[in-house]
C-alpha cells in the first residue's frame, strides 16, 4: 500500500472566533475506500467534511488531494502562499459533495441541476452533459425525474439527485454530509441503498453520519470523533465490538441499533 | 345630473382625437420602458454593491439608494433636464443639452433604480447560502454563481413586488408632460387649449391609464405566477 492517499488531511485546526472545533486532525483515505466519521453534535465531523472541499478554510493545517496542497500553492519553501479561488474551485471538481439539506437548485430541472455544472464548469457540450446526466440519475434510479423540478419530489427523492449532481462531475472522493439526517426514516434506505451500491462500485466516500448499521456495513474505516480530534478509528467490524475509549462505549450504546 | 358633470364625463372629444392621444399614449410606454431598463441595471448594480465583501462599496450602494429613493420624482425629472446640464456644461466648458425624452428616462430610471435596488437586494439575501454552497462545492466561480444560481431565483422571487413598481413607473410617466416629453397628458393639455374643455380630456386620460394598468398588470401577475408555481411548491 505505497500508493499515494486519494485524500491526506494533515494536523487540520478549525477556529470559530474563540471555539476551537478541530484541533489537529490527519488522517488518509485511499482510493476506492469508504470512511465513515461518526461522533456527536458539535464532534467537529462536518466542519471536517466541509474543510476537505474548502467550504471552511483551515486555520491551520492542510488537505493533500491526490498528494496536491488544497490549501497553499508553491511547495513548502518560502513561495509557499495560500492557493487563490480560481485554482481551488479547479481542485473542488474532484470533490463532490452531499449535503444534509440536499441544497438542490429550485429553478432547474433535476436533469438541469445535474448537468450545470459539467457543463459551465467543465465545458461538456450539452449533448454529452445530458447522456451523463442521465447516466448519472440512473445510477440513483431517477431517470424518469429529469424534467421534473425539485420541489415536486420527495425529500429521499431530492437527495439522489443531489447525489447524481455530484457524481456528474466525476469526482475522485465523495463527501457526505450527515445525508438522511433530514429525512424520514422510511426515506432513508432509498439514499443509503443508493450510497451502499456507490460503495460497492469502487467509489472512494467520506461519509459524516450518524446511521451505525451503514457505517458498520458499508465502511473500510471508522473513524470517531470527539471535541475536534480523532479519538478512535479502525475496521468497523473491530471498533465496533471492542470500543478502547469509554466516549466510543458510552456513544455506541447509546447509537447503535442493530445491522439492517 | 348636473350640466357641467354631465360635461365631464362626455369623453366624446378623447374619442375625437384618438389617432393623438393614441400617440401620445405610445410616448409613455417609450418613456417607461427605457426608464425601467435603466432602473433594472442600475438597481442591480447598486444591489451587488449593498451585498459586497467590501465596507467602502456598500456604503456607495447605500449613498444611491437613500438620494434617489428619497427623490421626488417630479423634481428629479425637471432637475435632470434644467440643472444637469448646465453641471455638465460647466465641467465641459461647453453648452450642453438633454433631449426631453432622455432626461425623463434618466430621470424616472434614477428614482426608479432606488427602489429596485432594494428589491433586489432582498431578493439576494433570500436566496439561501447553501445554495450558493452547492455551487462552489461543484467548483462554480463566484461570477457563475451570481449568473446561474443567484439571479434566476432573485428574478423570481422578485417579481410580484417588482410588478407594483412597475405600475408606479408608469404612472410616474404621466410628469414627463412637464418638460415637453409629448406624452398622453401633454397631449391632452394641447387639445384643452384649442377646445376649452379640460374635464372630458382628464376623464377619458384617467379611464386610458387605468384600463392599460389593469390589463397589463394582471396579465403580467398571472404570467409570473404560472413560472412560479412550478418551483415554489
Amino acid at each position: 500500500m505505497s500508493e499515494q492517499p486519494t485524500i491526506r488531511a494533515v494536523d487540520v485546526h478549525k477556529r470559530f472566533g474563540t471555539i476551537e472545533v478541530l484541533k489537529g486532525v490527519s488522517f488518509e483515505v485511499h482510493r476506492g475506500s469508504v470512511v465513515s466519521m461518526i461522533g456527536a453534535s458539535g464532534s467537529g465531523k462536518s466542519t471536517l467534511l466541509r474543510c476537505i472541499n474548502h467550504l471552511e478554510t483551515p486555520t491551520s493545517g492542510d488537505i493533500l488531494i491526490d498528494g496536491e496542497s488544497l490549501c497553499f500553492r508553491g511547495g513548502t519553501g518560502s513561495e509557499r502562499r495560500p492557493r487563490p479561488l480560481a485554482e481551488i474551485n479547479r481542485m473542488r471538481r474532484d470533490l463532490g459533495i452531499v449535503f444534509q439539506q440536499f441544497n438542490l437548485w429550485p429553478h432547474m430541472t433535476v436533469l438541469g441541476n445535474v448537468i450545470e455544472a459539467p457543463i459551465r464548469v467543465r465545458g461538456l457540450a450539452r449533448k454529452e452533459a445530458i447522456a451523463l446526466g442521465e447516466a448519472c440519475l440512473a445510477r440513483v434510479h431517477l431517470g424518469e425525474k429529469a424534467i421534473e423540478y425539485p420541489a415536486r419530489l420527495s425529500g429521499g427523492q431530492q437527495q439522489r439527485v443531489a447525489i447524481a449532481r455530484a457524481l456528474a462531475m466525476q469526482p475522485k472522493v465523495m463527501l457526505f454530509d450527515e445525508p438522511t439526517s433530514s429525512l424520514d426514516p422510511e426515506l432513508t434506505d432509498e439514499v443509503l441503498g443508493v450510497m451502499r451500491e456507490l460503495a460497492n462500485d469502487g467509489t472512494t466516500m467520506i461519509v459524516v453520519t450518524h446511521e451505525m448499521g451503514f457505517a458498520r456495513e458499508v465502511s473500510d474505516r471508522v473513524m470517531f470523533l470527539h471535541n475536534g480530534l480523532i479519538e478512535e478509528e479502525g475496521l468497523p467490524a473491530e471498533i465496533f465490538s471492542a470500543p478502547k475509549s469509554e466516549r466510543f462505549r458510552q456513544f455506541i450504546s447509546k447509537h447503535l441499533r442493530p445491522a439492517s | 345630473m348636473s350640466e357641467s358633470l354631465q360635461q365631464a364625463l362626455d369623453v366624446s372629444v378623447f374619442w375625437e382625437y384618438r389617432t393623438v392621444l393614441l400617440r401620445g399614449l405610445a410616448v409613455n410606454v417609450y418613456v417607461f420602458a427605457a426608464a425601467a431598463v435603466l432602473a433594472l441595471g442600475i438597481g442591480l448594480g447598486a444591489a451587488l454593491l449593498r451585498v459586497n465583501r467590501f465596507r467602502a462599496l456598500r456604503w456607495i450602494g447605500t449613498l444611491h439608494v437613500e438620494i434617489f429613493r428619497n427623490a421626488p420624482d417630479y423634481i428629479m425629472v425637471v432637475w435632470v433636464h434644467f440643472v444637469l446640464p448646465l453641471l455638465i456644461g460647466y465641467v465641459i466648458h461647453r453648452r450642453f443639452e438633454l433631449h426631453p425624452f432622455v432626461s425623463a428616462v434618466i430621470g424616472l430610471g434614477f428614482v426608479y433604480s432606488g427602489y429596485f435596488a432594494e428589491t433586489f437586494r432582498a431578493g439576494i439575501e433570500a436566496v439561501p447560502i447553501a445554495h450558493i454552497e452547492a455551487g462552489r462545492s461543484c467548483g462554480m466561480s463566484e461570477r457563475l454563481i451570481l449568473w446561474r444560481i443567484v439571479l434566476p431565483q432573485v428574478v423570481r422571487r422578485m417579481l410580484p413586488e417588482s410588478i407594483n413598481q412597475f405600475i408606479s413607473l408608469f404612472k410616474a410617466t404621466t410628469i414627463v408632460s412637464l418638460i415637453a416629453v409629448p406624452d398622453l397628458m401633454y397631449q391632452v393639455s394641447m387639445i384643452t387649449q384649442q377646445e376649452m374643455r379640460p374635464l372630458p380630456l382628464y376623464t377619458g386620460a384617467a379611464l386610458t391609464y387605468f384600463a392599460v394598468i389593469l390589463l397589463a398588470g394582471s396579465g403580467l401577475r398571472a404570467l409570473s405566477e404560472r413560472w412560479r408555481r412550478k418551483i415554489y411548491a
